[in-house]
């Protein structure tokens, strides 16, 4: 499975990645109900998965991900923390921590998108340009989509909280 | 019914006296800016292109973030002591990142050098520039921290102000074009204009920090090339729309403060609804006239932005001018220095709305585009309206209704500034009309004589009037301070 997932950029980013992160939040809707997180600590959570995204779209890591067995590990594991943060911080967090959040992360999958597409150099040796450019399309793709999500929670949400 | 205490009232004013004290600091500083560049133009300095450049930077830079954060926090102080119950913590984060990211943009642009204008166009600030990287990446992340406190207060006060109404779409004024249930509670129309100028805002910064992403990933690698128009497409989305909200902004202080003046209620209606509800779609899309020189730009998107931009000037314009001239109309309003700001605020915004819309017109714009005309318009709706609805609001808080009809000192400060303002507009006009192009440090190489003779005398005439507009704004300054002065040794007083 960590094969066929790790075959293509597109597969590994945007399958593999969310994936994980995926699983990780639906075991964090059961840890929600056990654990408060508080504003601060919930705060420095947000900045560690902001930084955990930031960190598995960076070429190299891409590469030692794929390359180096321990690597692909602790990306799994980085993920799965990630997810299972997620929803209870976003569940106890402030409404204008949340729509931030989602909406700097959306512009951050349009930007990396936008980069990726644009780029004629190969940034991951383990894959090819055309990979490379695939995947920034579906980045933008799922950036505007998140993006248009965010605008709708802000909308949906605003005086619900 | 809201319930706000005078504690919580007593902490808004604190906050927004903050502000205002700020905003007395930084403009005239911005101004001087503004003087030194007129002088150099006016070949009276030598500034030198590189250092003419970075002062246009933060000059441009730091007007449109100081503007739109001050109408920002004027609306905060008017919704947060009238219409919804705002956590004050989040106004001083707000105001904490916004000071953070300014010092970091006066840092890039005074000690870094940065000056690849305000709106730092794709790919000046990367090719062929004499500043070091450090000072475009302090730039960039100055300006996404400043985004970050923007998009924090806009969605606390769209929240706030939705959880008491009732939703978004009673904020939007929905409920006035069904039939209403009886006793519902009325919309003011600030708490409308707020989440129609606020909201575009929301969608518009996102956009923004998108885009100073892609700026930092470029500056990391400077291999990278990004198409130009979608960067510029980008910009503009984001940089128009927050000069955009700026005006509209201020413009909903107006629809709360003038009846207190007038003693007519100014209600919302069908009318105004629908105005200001066509007015959040024209906000989004008006930014195409930007784009008219831009010839890869595909046409059908250059005629949308003729049309949404004549569009536009009808609905919020056109209504609220109207609804001035209802509210003060046989009303036996007293003029004070209040009131006058807010009327000759409109007249500016009127004034300047008119030629952006001349500007606006494609076969116009193919000749008026890249000469004065352009700052000529930005500053009359910018100079003579928002700031005049600034210190409008300034004097709101510092004099009674009694103080500010008697204040003598205030009004002439006030009369100097307006004048002084129109006069030095004046020149942007004439310049406009005269072919003299628009961000040039100076005009020498110019091989046509009299564009450079008219351009160079046009801006030292322009630098005179400067001075004077800023005798006047001080003027005013002291007649504020002496009257919050007052007010604070009584509340001393009081308190003892």
């Amino acid at each position: 499975m960590n094969e066929w997932f790790s075959e293509t950029m597109l597969r590994h980013q945007l399958l593999q990645l969310p994936a994980m992160l995926a699983l990780g939040i639906f075991a964090g809707f059961w840890f929600s109900k056990y654990f408060h997180i508080s504003f601060t600590v919930g705060i420095t959570l947000l900045i560690f998965i902001m930084f955990s995204f930031i960190f598995w779209m960076l070429p190299h890591s891409i590469d030692l991900a794929v390359i180096n067995t321990s690597f692909n590990r602790a990306m799994h594991v980085n993920m799965l923390l990630a997810g299972l943060f997620m929803i209870p911080i976003l569940q106890s967090t402030l409404f204008e921590v949340k729509i931030i959040f989602l909406g700097m992360l959306s512009s951050m999958l349009i930007a990396t998108g936008i980069t990726l597409t644009v780029y004629d150099l190969l940034l991951c040796s383990s894959y090819n340009i055309a990979q490379q450019k695939e995947t920034g399309s579906r980045f933008i793709i799922a950036g505007i989509i998140l993006y248009a999500g965010t605008i709708f929670t802000f909308i949906r949400g605003s005086g619900k909280q | 019914m809201l319930q706000i205490s005078p504690v919580e009232i007593k902490r808004q004013r604190k906050l927004v006296i903050i502000w205002s004290i700020t905003f007395m600091v930084v403009f005239p500083l911005l101004i001087i800016l503004g003087l030194l560049m007129r002088l150099n133009q006016g070949e009276d300095i030598n500034l030198g292109a590189d250092t003419f450049y970075t002062l246009m930077t933060l000059h441009g830079l730091g007007m449109a973030g100081l503007l739109f954060t001050f109408s920002f926090a004027g609306l905060w102080y008017l919704v947060g002591t009238r219409q919804a119950k705002l956590n004050i913590s989040v106004g001083y984060f707000v105001y904490t990142l916004v000071l953070i990211g300014v010092i970091g943009l006066a840092i890039a642009t005074l000690i870094g050098k940065f000056g690849p204008g305000w709106y730092m166009l794709y790919p000046l600030p990367f090719i062929g520039v004499n500043w070091p990287a450090w000072s475009t990446g302090l730039a960039i992340v100055s300006l996404i921290i400043m985004g970050v406190a923007w998009l924090s207060g806009i969605i606390h006060l769209v929240s706030a102000m939705s959880k008491e109404f009732g939703g978004f779409s009673n904020l939007m004024g929905w409920q006035y074009l069904r039939k209403r249930k009886e006793g519902e509670r009325d919309l003011p129309p600030i708490v409308m204009i707020t989440t129609i100028s606020l909201v575009p805002g929301l969608c518009a910064f996102l956009i923004g920090a998108a885009m100073l992403f892609m700026y930092l990933m470029q500056l990391l690698e400077p291999a990278l090339h990004f198409n130009p128009l979608l960067m510029k497409n980008m910009v503009m989305f984001f940089g128009h729309t927050l000069v955009n909200i700026t005006l509209y902004c201020c413009v909903g202080w107006v629809y709360a403060l003038l009846p207190e003046y007038t003693g007519r209620e100014w209600k919302t209606d069908k009318v105004l609804v629908y105005s200001w509800n066509a007015t959040f779609i024209f906000i989004l899309f008006a930014y195409f006239h930007h784009l008219y020189m831009d010839f890869a730009q595909p046409s059908a998107f250059q005629y949308i932005g003729q049309i949404v931009s004549y569009s536009s000037a009808i609905p919020a314009t056109a209504i609220t001018m109207f609804g001035v001239i209802s509210q003060i109309y046989h009303s036996k309003i007293k003029w004070g220095v209040i009131p006058v700001c807010f009327l000759i605020g409109v007249a500016g915004w009127a004034i300047g709305g008119f030629s952006a819309v001349v500007d606006s017109t494609i076969a116009v714009n193919s000749v008026l585009h890249n000469t004065l005309w352009v700052p000529a318009h930005f500053h009359t709706y910018m100079l003579g309206g928002v700031v005049l609805f600034i210190l409008g609001l300034i004097f709101y808080l510092s004099h009674t209704k009694e103080e500010q009809e008697k204040d003598k000192t205030a009004k002439f400060g006030f009369w100097l500034f307006v004048i002084s303002i129109h006069c030095f507009i004046g020149m942007f006009y004439s310049g406009g009309l005269n072919s003299i192009p628009r961000r040039y440090a100076d005009y020498k190489g110019i091989p046509i004589v009299s564009v450079h003779h008219t351009g160079a005398l046009l801006a030292e005439i322009a630098a005179l009037f400067i001075i004077l507009l800023l005798i006047g704004l001080f003027i005013m300054y002291f007649a504020i301070i002496i009257k919050l002065s007052k007010q604070k040794n009584a509340s001393l007083i009081k308190s003892v």
